[in-house]
């Protein structure tokens, strides 16, 4: 059996998900020695923009109409879709204004001009095409696209934490800031996996992993209240990487 | 049980002898808070402390371990760093060290645990009797006072401390420390009853716990849990922070390119919505409402069933760790409480 062939790709978004693969420095030659990377643009200035891959990576959140078929295109010539990072997997901090009005946005920034735009409200992948694995994070943390990569490899995939940062957070022995400092603190619903990257430096957690398998966000909402903040605000917070619908 | 008595003044001399029998961890500050951890300097030990973040147990059974290394055509090679390393916590509270002795029936049992085992050989415990705080109940648990499970116990009775020597290695200690330990005198007996009185009479919480399993038995269907199911956030603190929780999951990190890897584990949570999820995709306690009260059951009346008695030990760690305010003590009053049937 060959190399799995692999395509990596950035819809509308940072490309901080394809640094960080990139960044993996000490694997890189170990990966590309176990799969054929055809297609990553970011990396390489000659692709194979047609032919079938195993594996695609895609970052980043759909934005465009453009966007959208080029997943639709993506989807099609690809046995697993693997959406990476938190616009992939959630929409991200672009699917903040999806309750408002489009065109009078574009109009707000671009006069006119902006009505002839190819822009539409942020969406997650799984919105538009099947997804068969997220890894999510802002960014992804390293460790999950290697051992996503050395999982497929064994035709298994990988396991990344159900609990919330705080999970992490405690296990680290950490004080609360929630609960001690009363800092508006994301940790209960956040996705776990970044080891409480934030919290562990005395910074609340802003939930850039996005919202937990089962994550009760209402509970810590009125936690929140009780404390003080003011329940809109809260919900922003609590909003600003996932978005209502999708989360 | 030999009894002894140390005069204040002789502990710091006592504490330097003793670092020849391990590595010294004892409670320190940590932003308000008390954490175990290892001394570079034994005045920043805090032997008046009301309760660490995290329990003892983390010595023990750390929050993430490697179990060991697989290889195709090699078979597995267990981990044993660190297993052999001698510790002396120094200052574990007579809760903390109930909890020990119910993890040992856990770990030490009918399912030996290699890794566990080795920890609990090597590291010596030191007691340290405690005045309760609001959310103490270890008195109604029965964990306010150990009679083994440590190699000695302090009694701080004013001008001196009162020695329990629990173990030979506890005998070492003394020995070691030549002359400065003396023997109790008939004053000193009643210092002993005064204090044992004194804090007989601060506990705060009171919770009863005889019948309780059958109380449970016959609140099965109450509305409690799902109350409690739309507040709980899933975030296992009150687990992580549990003395006696002893919930790991095993997960195999794979190498890249490769077959083998490292089988590891790490503290679970019967709160995690995955934690009785099984390979058909069926999950037995789905609903948040079900996955706690599978905690209040499993501790209170589940662990009764199977080893006699409630693995809670009323240490009140969860009851300070919950975001949600979640609090045991108030969760038995209100099943024990009496309802008027016709509002049910």
């Amino acid at each position: 059996m060959g190399k799995p062939t692999v395509g990596i790709f950035g819809l509308t978004g940072c490309a901080g998900d394809q640094l960080v693969i990139l960044n993996c420095e000490d694997q890189l030659l170990d990966l590309v020695a176990l799969i054929d990377i055809r297609d990553f643009l970011m990396a390489s200035s000659e692709n194979r923009t047609d032919c079938p891959l195993d594996v695609a990576l895609v970052e980043g959140a759909v934005l465009t109409n453009r966007d959208a078929e080029r997943l639709r295109a993506i989807r099609q010539r690809s046995n697993l879709l693997v959406a990476l990072g938190t616009c992939a997997v959630w929409g991200g901090v672009a699917a903040l204004d999806r309750g408002a009005d489009r065109s009078q946005l574009l109009e707000e920034v671009y006069g006119e001009a902006g009505h002839g735009y190819d822009s539409s409200h942020a969406q997650a992948l799984r919105e538009i095409v099947r997804v068969d694995l997220n890894i999510t994070g802002c960014p992804i943390e390293k460790e999950h696209f290697l051992a996503a990569i050395a999982a497929l490899l064994n035709g298994d995939t990988p396991v990344y934490p159900s609990y919330p940062v705080c999970t992490e957070c405690r296990m680290q022995e950490n004080n609360c800031l929630l609960m001690e400092r009363g800092l508006p603190c994301c940790g209960p619903v956040t996705a776990a996996g970044c080891g409480a990257r934030c919290p562990d430096l005395r910074v609340p957690c802003i939930g850039c992993r996005g919202p937990m398998a089962d994550a009760n966000p209402v509970s810590l909402l009125e936690v929140l209240e009780q404390k003080g903040f003011d329940r809109r605000q809260a919900a922003a917070r609590l909003r600003t990487f996932a978005p209502e619908g999708v989360a | 049980m030999k009894i002894l008595k140390l005069p204040k003044e002789k502990l710091d001399l006592f504490a330097s002898v003793v670092q020849q029998f391990g590595e010294l961890h004892a409670p320190v500050e940590q932003d308000g808070k008390f954490v175990f951890r290892r001394l570079t300097r034994w005045s920043d030990a805090r032997l008046e402390y009301d309760r660490t973040l995290l329990p003892p147990k983390k010595y023990f059974l750390p929050p993430r371990e490697t179990m060991f290394r697989y290889r195709p055509g090699e078979g597995f090679l267990p981990n044993t760093e660190g297993l052999d390393q001698r510790l002396i916590l120094f200052g574990v509270h007579a809760c903390d060290v109930y909890a020990l002795n119910i993890l040992d029936r856990v770990f030490a049992g009918k399912f030996p645990d290699p890794y566990y085992q080795a920890r609990r050989k090597n590291i010596g415990i030191i007691g340290i009797d405690c005045t309760p705080d609001k959310h103490c109940f270890c008195r109604s648990m029965r964990a306010d006072f150990v009679d083994h499970g440590f190699d000695l116990f302090f009694y701080d009775t004013g001008d001196y401390y009162q020695v329990l020597v629990g173990t030979a290695l506890g005998d070492d200690m003394v020995l070691a420390t030549g002359s400065v330990f003396e023997p109790e005198e008939a004053a000193d007996i009643d210092d002993y009853k005064r204090r044992s009185w004194n804090k007989r009479r601060s506990f705060q919480l009171d919770v009863e716990i005889r019948d309780l399993p059958e109380i449970f038995e016959m609140e099965y269907q109450s509305e409690i849990w799902d109350d409690l199911g739309g507040r709980c956030l899933s975030c296992g603190s009150c687990s992580m922070v549990c003395p006696t929780c002893y919930c790991y999951d095993v997960v195999d990190d794979v190498e890249l390119g490769s077959r083998g890897g490292n089988r590891t584990r790490a503290w679970d949570s019967c709160l995690f919505a995955n934690h009785a999820l099984v390979a058909s995709g069926e999950n037995f306690r789905g609903p948040r409402a079900s996955r706690i009260k599978f905690r209040f059951y499993h501790k209170q009346r589940g662990f009764v069933a199977e080893y006699g008695r409630p693995s809670c030990v009323g240490c009140g760690r969860c009851i300070t760790a919950c975001p949600v305010s979640i609090d045991v003590v108030q969760v038995i009053d209100r099943l024990r409480r009496v309802q008027d049937v016709a509002s049910r």
